[in-house]
């Protein structure tokens, strides 16, 4: 919880009002944003992002499962997120929960598309390995290390850092397997498949504080905001999902202005996510040589 | 509202649906009998591209920006301050408001009310037994839905529980359980700035569908819920899954807030013929 004096909170308003906030920034400028890929060597994908003072690690784990019945042509996602005590002292034992949830439920929704799988960020169907027999589970974990506002989009953009740095490795079907048998697969240890991430979305979360609108708010300023609408927007500048967090209500032709807005500061937000992604992956090349 | 024809047409899909596996089982093919997956995934494989069509009659017969009929009562059950039954097609919800009472002792002091939510759904309430379970997400999203619309000041230090059981799981659970429980919530006389009425719709290819049931859900493309509080004119909850350009956002929300706007007359003759009801 942050504790505000009246005139803390006065001059956070009146900033965001001048379009001059308490860091300097303007209204819709992000706080710097730095990756890194590899961090975690037992991951099949990690990357940690950090923007601000805001600090997250995403890991990839992928496992070989047995595609959903319903979805035999498709391989499964699932993310989770935690919070951890070193963040806040409020996340420890059950006191995090909550928060984790709605991470977990808002990102499910703004990265993993539609139940057909339309708008998805990862392309289920490039997961399937033996049609309804074998699939790959890809577990996304997320762990906030760090906690200074905007954790939703930072978290997106860790997960889409640690899926480009991705790697599943290539799996042989022996042919000897026919019918209601379980195929045997060899899962190689040498070559690996990339992912194609130019789809994956990115996360733009705009704060509402008093009449106007912000992105990547500090902790600071989010315990002033009213509501946040946390847009999803692809490269191709649609909508992958949407969700709004804080419980006062909204004028719908302000939700559609927040979207519009949204969508235009995400066309940033990508090109300095991109160019960070590729640099953090010439340097884990680097280091591997 | 009573058995309409589209509810006894769906019992003769089952019969003809359930003939194919039998003959299966029959003839041995079928080691062990489970509900039929298979036969529900081409069933499903076929809407599917039905769906994906230009034009297609809905299982109900109702037009793509029709929504299904409500009917709802207040006071379902008696020891609960408030409540409400509601029934959407064959969505059944029924749900209890108690309170204000007192916070649990372990709870910090408040200067604002606290509003608790739960949503469950019984054993019997989906074609699969035994999926009986409290649905978490469904439950931050209906306390996220109302909280903005109850005057959480005018009961300080007291908690208002709100339960919400699914009687049976029939499509557009989330937006039937969020306009029931601001019902009920009106029946126990807690204020509100307006009712919530909440709405989702489906989309399919370039197709809208408007207060979707649970067949249609479960091969939709993308997903809009709104709820909205007409009077105020003012958007408490959205959420928006799948891909959508701007443009077809609008159309979609368009859709919903008149449609929400509706649902809330609804609602608010129903309390009105509660209330003469009880005068008379």
């Amino acid at each position: 919880m942050v504790g505000l004096s009246a005139g803390e909170r006065q001059f956070i308003y009146g900033g965001i009002a001048q379009d001059l906030r308490s860091d300097g920034r303007q209204r819709l400028q992000f706080r710097p944003i730095s990756v890194q890929t590899g961090v975690i060597p037992q991951a099949n994908g990690s990357a940690r992002a950090t923007m601000g003072a805001t600090d997250v690690i995403a890991s990839i784990k992928a496992e070989l499962g047995k595609p959903a019945p319903l979805r035999p042509d498709k391989g499964k996602v699932s993310i989770f997120i935690d919070c951890s005590p070193t963040a806040a002292p409020v996340f420890e034992g059950r006191g995090g929960e909550e928060l984790s949830a709605e991470l977990s439920v808002g990102l499910q929704r703004c990265l993993l598309g539609g139940k057909s799988g339309a708008g998805a960020g990862i392309d289920l169907s490039s997961l399937i390995v033996v049609e309804g027999k074998v699939c790959w589970d890809l577990y996304i974990d997320g762990l906030v290390i760090s906690s200074d506002g905007n954790l939703l989009d930072a978290l997106a953009a860790a997960i889409k850092a640690a899926l480009s740095n991705t790697g599943i490795p290539k799996v042989s079907v022996s042919v000897g397997a026919s019918g209601e048998d379980q195929p045997e697969v060899d899962v190689s240890d040498e070559e690996f498949m990339q992912f194609d991430t130019s789809g994956v979305p990115v996360v733009v979360t705009l704060t509402k504080v008093g009449r106007h609108y912000i992105v990547d708010a500090t902790l600071e300023e989010e315990s002033q905001m009213s509501s946040a609408v946390s847009v999803s927007v692809n490269r191709h500048g649609r909508v992958c999902g949407l969700i709004k967090r804080g419980g006062t209500g909204l004028d719908p032709s302000v939700v559609l202005d927040m979207v519009s807005v949204a969508k235009h500061a995400s066309e940033t937000l990508i090109a300095v996510l991109d160019s960070e992604i590729a640099s953090a992956e010439a340097i884990d090349d680097d280091d591997a040589i | 509202m009573g058995p309409d024809k589209s509810l006894l047409r769906t019992k003769e899909d089952n019969k003809v649906k359930r003939a194919p596996i039998l003959l299966e089982m029959a003839t041995g093919t079928l080691g062990t009998y489970s509900p039929s997956q298979s036969l529900e995934r081409r069933h499903q494989q076929q809407k599917r591209t039905d769906f994906q069509e230009v034009d297609w009659a809905r299982s109900d017969g109702r037009n793509f920006h029709q929504c299904r009929p409500a009917f709802l009562r207040t006071g379902a059950a008696s020891s609960a301050s408030g409540s409400a039954y509601a029934e959407f097609g064959s969505t059944k919800v029924i749900v209890s408001v108690f309170g204000p009472r007192e916070s649990k002792k372990a709870m910090l002091y408040s200067d604002v009310g606290r509003l608790n939510c739960h949503v469950t759904y019984t054993t019997f309430s989906t074609p699969i037994r035994g999926q009986g379970f409290e649905h978490k997400e469904y439950s931050s999203m209906l306390h996220k839905a109302l909280e903005g619309a109850i005057m959480l000041e005018t009961f300080p230090k007291t908690t208002v529980d709100i339960f919400a059981l699914v009687l049976e799981s029939g499509g557009g659970d989330l937006p039937v359980i969020i306009s029931c429980a601001s019902l009920a919530i009106a029946d126990a006389g807690i204020m509100m700035y307006d009712l919530v009425s909440a709405v989702s719709l489906s989309c399919f290819g370039k197709n809208m569908v408007i207060d979707p049931t649970s067949e249609e859900e479960a091969c939709q493309d993308g997903s809009l819920m709104i709820t909205y509080m007409p009077s105020r004119n003012e958007v408490t909850q959205f959420t928006l899954t799948g891909e959508w350009p701007t443009a077809r956002i609008n159309e979609a929300m368009e859709l919903c807030l008149d449609a929400c706007s509706k649902l809330a007359d609804i609602l608010r003759s129903c309390l009105k013929d509660n209330a003469s009801e009880l005068t008379a």
